[in-house]
């Protein structure tokens, strides 16, 4: 673990700044303190803006006419005019809230009538103007402008308090003004609900999909590592600790699950790894109703040095195979693409294809334990009986979906070079024992690897091959080092040219200023000699 | 059990597990905190509400993502700082100035 950390560190600070994120927090506190300042001043001159409004409007209604008709493009920020009651003018009503200006005016003045059936139509008109009403921005207004601008709630509340009779008039702007209120509050914090509503699905869904995953990874551990099974048989350590009651499995991350098995003839171990769906991640999660994925376990067996022979082989699906044979390194140095099987005897389905140094490595890698154990069809197969051809599709079915790749090769590009590497997708907990028959595939094929040995036609074609691979590496290897030790000497000669350069200029500047000092001297004896003469 | 020849157990040759040492360009990328974080400065910058809460939400999948404690923390806390930063720009400032007058 400590030896990960301080590279991904690295990695990281890399990727953000190349000071990490001490830069990063430098930037976040002059951004706050920036925005603090932003802030108070806008705040400060709105304020003095509104008070200087209103001590005008007090004083008359022409002033106020004219400040209004300025200020019309700003009709957020502008107070309730006091004068909409007795005007009840549809064009400055529109610039106020009117429910408060109904709320304002006394409500068993016969005027209310006439007021509200203002206030329906205002209300229906500027709606658009209605959604700019935002509460936090009256929040800043001096006292006593609160008495003329009361939220709506006051206005609610001051209505049932009207006698009977008006309250029949009210009632129609009520059921208007109500309901568009509480939409549109809750419209302006729809941001708000929606966000936190995920976050709350999604830490239930973290603690659900880890379940989820704690119980797929456990199931298999039960069905293939516990007491009496496959690996317990065939491995005598099973657990990443040390000890008997060591834990089977390690846990990386949420969604990666790891299975260590070692003390078997000819591997030192074999690493499994579980990388199950990203259950407990809720966009992940979504996104893979997108693109489905699926739970996929990884078998690493680490050979024997003296154990393995030259084999490099694959065996994948059919587009899987081709990308494997492109973007795998030893299998696009040693392998291809076999086109077809042997003829004569059971082969693997149409859906595979084989990757393969040579063809003797496959046809002796897949034997017919294997085609029948796993059934990977056969068409040879096929035509001959009936019967089996049923069975083998259904055991397809059954067996052959959960495969996805092997890949077996003693070149590979790790700290191990000879690895058997298995891939199979993981069914749901409760059909586990579908894939039995693969997972018996693995000691199966270390003990056919283990002693597998090629024959002497086959080894000294893929020694050969190897050799030719080794040296290709080992002249670039070559070119590579003779690159850097030109790239080195093109420096320093750089260096040295830098050098001789500054001490040219120097050089030249000394000799230019002998030269002048030598001119001068031949000037002078020219006037000497003149005064000579 | 069957006899010992038959049986494929060594005992002897079995060694304890040792994790591989991962090369950090082979580490998978954190890019749920990185996107945070981009949210995050936006939703500072621009005073973008949204932009907040979604830094929060990635936040949150890093959080639920995050393999190596040490490291992966330093990034969401950076995201989560951002985050919060911008929370208090969109809505604490306006209520800061009432309180002010």
């Amino acid at each position: 673990m400590a030896n990960r950390r301080s590279p991904s560190s690295r990695f990281f600070s890399s990727l953000l700044s190349p000071r990490g994120d001490t830069l990063l927090y430098l930037i976040a506190l002059v951004s706050i303190f920036s925005f603090f300042l932003h802030h108070i001043s806008i705040s400060a001159s709105a304020d003095s803006h509104f008070e200087g409004f209103e001590l005008e409007e007090e004083d008359d209604d022409s002033s106020f006419l004219l400040l209004q008709s300025s200020l019309s493009d700003l009709p957020r920020r502008s107070p309730p005019p006091p004068t909409t009651l007795t005007t009840s003018s549809h064009p400055e009503s529109h610039h106020g809230p009117p429910p408060n200006s109904n709320s304002n005016s006394n409500p068993t003045s016969p005027d209310s009538s006439d007021s509200d059936r203002d206030l329906k139509t205002s209300t229906v008109s500027s709606s658009s103007s209605f959604e700019f009403w935002d509460e936090d921005e009256f929040e800043g207004f001096p006292a006593e402008e609160t008495v003329t601008v009361t939220p709506p709630e006051v206005a609610k509340d001051a209505k049932p308090n009207t006698p009977d009779e008006t309250l029949t008039l009210t009632a129609e702007p009520d059921e208007i003004t109500e309901p568009i209120s509480l939409t549109k509050r809750i419209r302006s914090y729809s941001i708000e609900i929606t966000c936190v509503l995920f976050l709350i699905l999604f830490t239930v869904n973290y603690f659900i999909g880890r379940k989820e995953n704690e119980t797929l990874a456990l199931a298999w551990a039960a069905k293939f590592a516990s007491k009496d099974t496959i690996f317990d048989k065939n491995f005598s350590l099973l657990g990443v600790g040390e000890g008997d009651d060591s834990p089977l499995l390690l846990k990386e991350g949420q969604n990666v699950f790891k299975f260590y098995a070692s003390g078997r003839r000819f591997c030192q171990g074999l690493l499994a790894t579980m990388e199950l769906k990203s259950r407990h991640d809720l966009i992940s999660r979504l996104y893979n109703l997108i693109v489905p994925c699926q739970d996929e376990i990884t078998f690493e067996v680490y050979m024997n040095e003296d154990c393995m022979d030259h084999v490099v082989f694959g065996l994948a699906k059919r587009k899987a195979a081709k990308a494997m044979q492109k973007e795998v390194v030893d299998l696009q140095r040693f392998a291809n693409l076999m086109a077809s099987g042997p003829n004569g005897r059971k082969w693997v389905a149409d859906e595979f294809t084989v990757i393969t140094e040579s063809k003797e490595v496959a046809g002796d890698l897949i034997t017919e334990t294997v085609v029948d154990q796993i059934c990977l069809l056969l068409s040879k197969w096929q035509k001959g009986s009936e019967h089996q051809q049923v069975f083998g599709e259904k055991a397809f079915e059954k067996f052959g979906k959960w495969f996805i790749s092997m890949h077996f090769s003693d070149q590979h590009q790790s700290t191990h070079r000879k690895m058997l590497v298995v891939k199979f997708a993981i069914p749901d907990a409760n059909h586990m024992a579908e894939m039995t028959r693969l997972v018996a595939l693995v000691p199966y094929y270390i003990d056919l690897i283990g002693r597998y040995k090629l024959s002497s036609q086959a080894r000294s074609k893929t020694e050969a091959a190897r050799s030719k691979v080794a040296q290709e590496v080992y002249k670039e290897l070559q070119n590579a080092r003779q690159e850097a030790l030109q790239r080195k000497k093109a420096e320093r000669r750089k260096m040295m040219e830098e050098a001789e350069s500054k001490l040219n200029a120097e050089a030249l500047r000394k000799r230019e200023a002998k030269e002048r000092a030598r001119q001068l001297k031949k000037a002078m004896p020219k006037i000497k000699m003149s005064r000579g003469a | 059990m069957a006899s010992s020849g038959n049986d494929p157990r060594q005992p002897s040759t079995a060694k304890p597990y040792k994790p591989q040492p991962v090369h950090p360009d082979n580490l998978p990328v954190d890019y749920s905190g990185f996107i945070a974080i981009i949210f995050g400065v936006a939703g500072v910058m621009f005073r973008y509400k949204l932009g907040s809460w979604l830094a929060l939400i990635f936040c949150a999948q890093s959080l639920a993502n995050m393999r190596n404690l040490e490291t992966d923390l330093k990034q969401i806390s950076t995201g989560f700082m951002f985050a919060v930063m911008g929370m208090v720009t969109n809505y604490l400032s306006p209520a800061r100035a009432a309180v002010k007058t």
